[in-house]
């Protein structure tokens, strides 16, 4: 997640101009194509999927069905996908756990990230806004930090649980900024939201959409967002990175990609790549994507494959710390 | 807007046609798949969450939710005639539903269930056009050692559901706590019991377990003794409805399961199932015959339809008020608002008052269709019993291991069905009450996770449950029950020794 | 000899599943502390109540005359290797062909022994399914082995 962000649009063009001819079977696609996602109908990545195969399955001329595999933090999807005899027509959309801490958090994974797995093409990623109350009595950054390093636990934050991306930011935060916090684990953001408005915990990290509600309501207050950049989605939230003592490389966000199991036809995969960098470039997808709290990426296979290999570089860390700690 | 003006708005919107050709169609729907062993509607709606995107934001909504409280009405019929619950809810329904039905009386208890969830959902309705305002901040004023106290107090309250054997009870009921460790532990993220399967980090599939302990062990048992008692007679269409002396035992019930239901039905977390095994238990222990309870009594059936259809309603509170999904089934309606573009949350009721009025306006209409066409339809169903074991057995089971696949398409699941079902065969055997096991099931994982989590948030001071006045309220009201059982139970065995002196 | 069976079988066995989950999370997972409960401290502490009950079950039952009951082992079989063959065939053989086998292996359970009424059901469950799960709630599952 250190990666600066790159010109997606560039490489979407670049992909698209040299786009190959299909080596194997020029007739592809000949049937329906099946995309899993380890997630259910309705929820976040479901939603994101549909955006982005519903154009998709225009342009190929064949229709996409859609594979709701949930289990597991999302694992169970990519492992159906590598289970499905029918290579070239199956993919996934994942989000980022799966390719980069579920080796670490998950036992009889059943598949290796860079063995099994080959990357398409980021499809969107999103940064986390940290979140307290609205009577907080801190209104900065500076005060939070000041706050929460009075003495070790002073202040808690909810996360949806081990190893999720709240947790891992929230203590990727507390290393860089020097502080210890107390971690309070729930099942979903809606219950860290209630926790925080009812003062039960002091704070949390979340994706800006949902947050951005309670905020408008006068519940919530952000005091500073994980990108490099400022986000659409979050007007007047300041980038944490650079201010009060963190370091101006700071960044977390929270990505979802699209996959393929290892061995597909590197044409296929040429084709797919850049269709999707055509769909994240129409403005119409970007305005559906942003609506549910997404900044759509794009790029090229190889920098799809040096995220994962960054990011598990990062979140390894910070899961070596939070193992030290206990 | 105040509730009534604004639930005036809503039937203006309810009643246009698009809304409302939908609203017939959730609700038809969501009887079939009721009715339907293993499917509900949380399979179904997933399933039709992507026609969805072809409709308003308003129509959408109405239909999905009529599947989900049409489904309630489906499910009590599959409860009451076959004992196949779908949910949890519709498991204490069979406790005195399948017993009146296998002594033919099967029409007066579908007519109860019927009228009490009718009844139940009105008084949903009035309570949440009364309260929207304070129901909305309720869930946010319970915090975690409030929901540990409340839960602890629906498991001790229901655990004397089987007081003829008050130890078999509790084993069940601690077997299914036992059974909702399954998983990843949301804590630790540590894996438990779960023996290298990636299958179980969720945990055990409710809907798994629930067909194998009451659909797959009832099939095994009643296989030769369907045949050997053969066909039940043709029944008159006036033995299908309740006397006038059982007709009176139903209003009171259902008043007091709705006024449980419309209360706990607004606290996200299991609300609805909680207010139903207490509408069972507080009926038993007012009851001055609490030994007809389990041999089919009216009421046993009229309390918790009416909890349960009520807590449908006022779920939709937080899920639409807070954006706090209760039940999976409220994340996928969630979902579903997401699609179109409206995020539930504090500014849903003003900035969407027609969705808002509409849907509530729409639960009204929705449960007035599904009253008049299911009352027709009893007479059908109760004539599905005539229909020959050998010929419904297979079906079921088709069924259950579809609607089991359905959930998340995992074959895992349906082998789980066969283990499970094995397992409940075996506890029937032993009279052993699965329903318990149910309600320890749903209710562990919560127990747990609050209280781990009200201690941390306390830094590790148990004093937190006496300290928060809602959780102390909860603790005091467990312990009086307890002391109340023991008090009966003492006053029972000196009365029986006085007797034998 | 009065004993009642169910109750002193069924007790028992809750009995070792409860020590069982008692000694498996209590060294398997960490049981922790109050404030900071371990994974393993739940589980621990209701395995062994579960263990307590079992005997509390058990016990009084040995010297208690209980119902006879009868164990339908032919039926369980059958419905329990139908629900199996059905896990095993769906995704790969297909709905159609995995119903057909099903729904004859459990219909071996029923007292009628004649043959035509179970190819009519078979055909007619079938059907059912697929019109309900295939058409009706478009479920992605194959219909026939090798799609």
């Amino acid at each position: 997640m250190i990666i600066s962000r790159r010109a997606a649009l560039l490489g979407a063009a670049a992909v698209s101009l040299c786009k190959p001819a299909l080596a194997q079977d020029a007739a592809w696609p000949s049937q329906p194509q099946h995309v899993f996602v380890g997630f259910p109908a309705g929820s976040s990545p479901d939603l994101l999927a549909r955006i982005v195969t519903e154009p998709l399955a225009a342009k190929l001329g064949q229709p996409i069905v859609i594979e709701n595999k949930p289990g597991a933090g999302g694992v169970i999807g990519i492992q159906q996908m590598l289970n499905a005899k029918d290579r070239d027509n199956t993919f996934a959309t994942t989000i980022n756990g799966p390719l980069t801490t579920a080796p670490r958090l998950t036992p009889n994974l059943g598949y290796d990230v860079a063995k099994d797995i080959a990357p398409v093409v980021l499809i969107a990623t999103s940064p986390l806004v940290l979140v307290v109350a609205a009577d907080f009595p801190a209104d900065d950054l500076a005060g939070f930090i000041a706050a929460a390093g009075k003495e070790p636990e002073a202040l808690s934050y909810g996360s949806v649980g081990k190893g999720s991306g709240a947790h891992l930011t929230a203590e990727l935060f507390s290393d860089r900024a020097g502080v210890e916090m107390l971690h309070i684990p729930f099942t979903s953001y809606a219950e860290v939201t209630t926790a925080i408005i009812g003062h039960e915990i002091d704070s949390g990290f979340m994706a800006p959409s949902a947050a951005m509600q309670y905020v408008k309501a006068g519940k919530l207050k952000i005091l500073g967002i994980t990108s490099q950049k400022p986000f659409a989605q979050a007007p007047g939230v300041p980038v944490m990175a650079g201010q009060a003592g963190l370091p101006a490389d700071f960044r977390a966000e929270l990505w979802n990609a699209f996959i393929a199991p290892a061995g597909t036809d590197a044409g296929v995969i040429a084709t797919l790549n850049s269709d999707i960098n055509a769909i994240l470039a129409d403005e119409a997808v970007q305005k559906r994507l942003l609506d549910m709290g997404w900044q759509a990426a794009g790029g090229t296979p190889e920098e799809l494959q040096q995220r994962i290999a960054d990011d598990t570089k990062i979140w390894g860390a910070v899961l070596d710390r939070i193992d030290a700690k206990n | 807007m105040s509730g009534w003006e604004g639930f005036l708005h809503g039937l203006s919107v309810a009643v246009q046609p698009d809304v409302l050709i939908y609203c017939v169609f959730g609700v038809v729907l969501g009887t079939f798949v009721g009715v339907l062993p293993g499917i509900g509607a949380m399979a179904t709606i997933s399933l039709l969450l992507p026609i969805t995107y072809y409709l308003s934001p308003e129509a959408a909504l109405v239909m999905l939710a009529g599947v989900y409280y049409g489904s309630q009405y489906g499910g009590a019929v599959a409860s009451i005639l076959l004992r196949l619950p779908g949910t949890p809810q519709s498991a204490v329904t069979t406790l005195d539903g399948y017993p009146l039905a296998q002594q033919g009386r099967a029409g007066v208890a579908l007519f109860t269930s019927m009228i009490s969830s009718f009844f139940g959902s009105f008084i949903g309705i009035f309570v949440l056009i009364l309260l929207s305002g304070v129901l909305a901040s309720a869930a946010t004023a319970f915090g975690a050692a409030d929901y540990a106290a409340m839960m602890i107090l629906g498991l001790v309250a229901a655990s004397t559901i089987g007081a003829k054997h008050p130890a078999k009870g509790l084993a069940m009921v601690v077997l299914g706590l036992i059974l909702g460790c399954v998983g990843t532990d949301v804590n630790s993220g540590v894996q438990r019991f779960t023996f290298g399967q990636t299958e179980l980090m969720d945990g055990v599939n409710l809907v798994a377990l629930a067909m194998g302990l009451f659909g797959v062990a009832e099939v095994i048992a009643n296989i030769h003794v369907a045949e050997r008692t053969g066909v039940p007679p043709r029944v008159a269409l006036r033995d299908l409805l309740p006397s006038r002396a059982e007709l009176r035992r139903i209003p009171f019930p259902a008043l007091r399961g709705a006024s449980l239901g419309s209360f706990f039905g607004a606290l996200p977390g299991t609300g609805s199932t909680i207010s139903s095994f207490l509408a069972y238990a507080a009926e038993r222990r007012i009851s001055r015959h609490p030994e007809r309870f389990g041999n089919g009594a009216i009421e046993g059936v009229a309390g918790p339809e009416a909890a349960n259809n009520a807590a449908a309603i006022s779920a939709f509170v937080p899920t639409l008020a807070l954006g706090i999904p209760g039940d999976p089934i409220m994340a996928l309606m969630l979902g579903a608002l997401v699609i179109h573009g409206v995020q539930p949350g504090p500014l849903m009721l003003e900035a969407r008052p027609d969705m808002f009025w509409g849907l509530i306006a729409s639960f009204g209409i929705g449960n007035l269709l599904l009253l008049i066409l299911n009352l027709p339809l009893i007479g059908i169903w109760v004539s599905m019993l005539r229909i020959p074991f050998r010929w419904l057995y297979p079906a079921i089971l088709i069924f259950v291991c579809l609607g089991v696949y359905s959930v998340r398409g995992s074959s895992f699941d349906i082998f789980a069905v066969a283990l499970i079902g094995a397992i409940g065969y075996a506890l029937s055997l032993a009279r052993f009450n699965p329903a318990l096991l149910l309600l320890g099931f749903v209710l562990g994982p919560l127990i747990e996770t609050n209280l781990r989590r009200a201690l941390l948030i306390s830094r590790g001071d148990a004093m937190v449950f006496l300290q928060r006045p809602i959780a102390a309220a909860f603790v005091i009201a467990t312990g009086l029950l307890i002391v109340m059982a023991l008090v009966q139970t003492i006053r029972r065995k000196s009365r029986g020794a006085q007797e034998a002196a | 000899m009065k004993r009642d069976i169910p109750d002193l079988a069924g007790g028992l066995l809750l009995s070792v599943i409860g020590v069982f989950v008692l000694v498996y999370a209590s060294t398997q997972y960490d049981i922790g502390l109050l404030r900071r409960m371990g994974p393993g401290f739940f589980p621990a502490l209701l395995g062994g109540v579960l263990a307590v009950l079992g005997l509390m079950i058990a016990l009084p039952a040995i010297a208690r005359k209980g119902a006879p009951i009868r164990i339908a082992w032919k039926e369980a079989l059958a419905v329990l290797s139908a629900i199996l063959v059905f896990a095993m065939g769906l995704e790969r053989a297909g709905l159609v062909p995995v119903t057909l086998a099903s729904v004859l292996i459990a219909s071996i359970a029923a007292p009628d022994r004649r043959i035509g009424w179970r190819l009519a059901l078979a055909l007619i469950v079938t059907a059912l399914s697929v019109v309900v799960f295939h058409f009706g709630l478009k479920m992605t599952v194959p219909l026939w082995p090798g799609q």
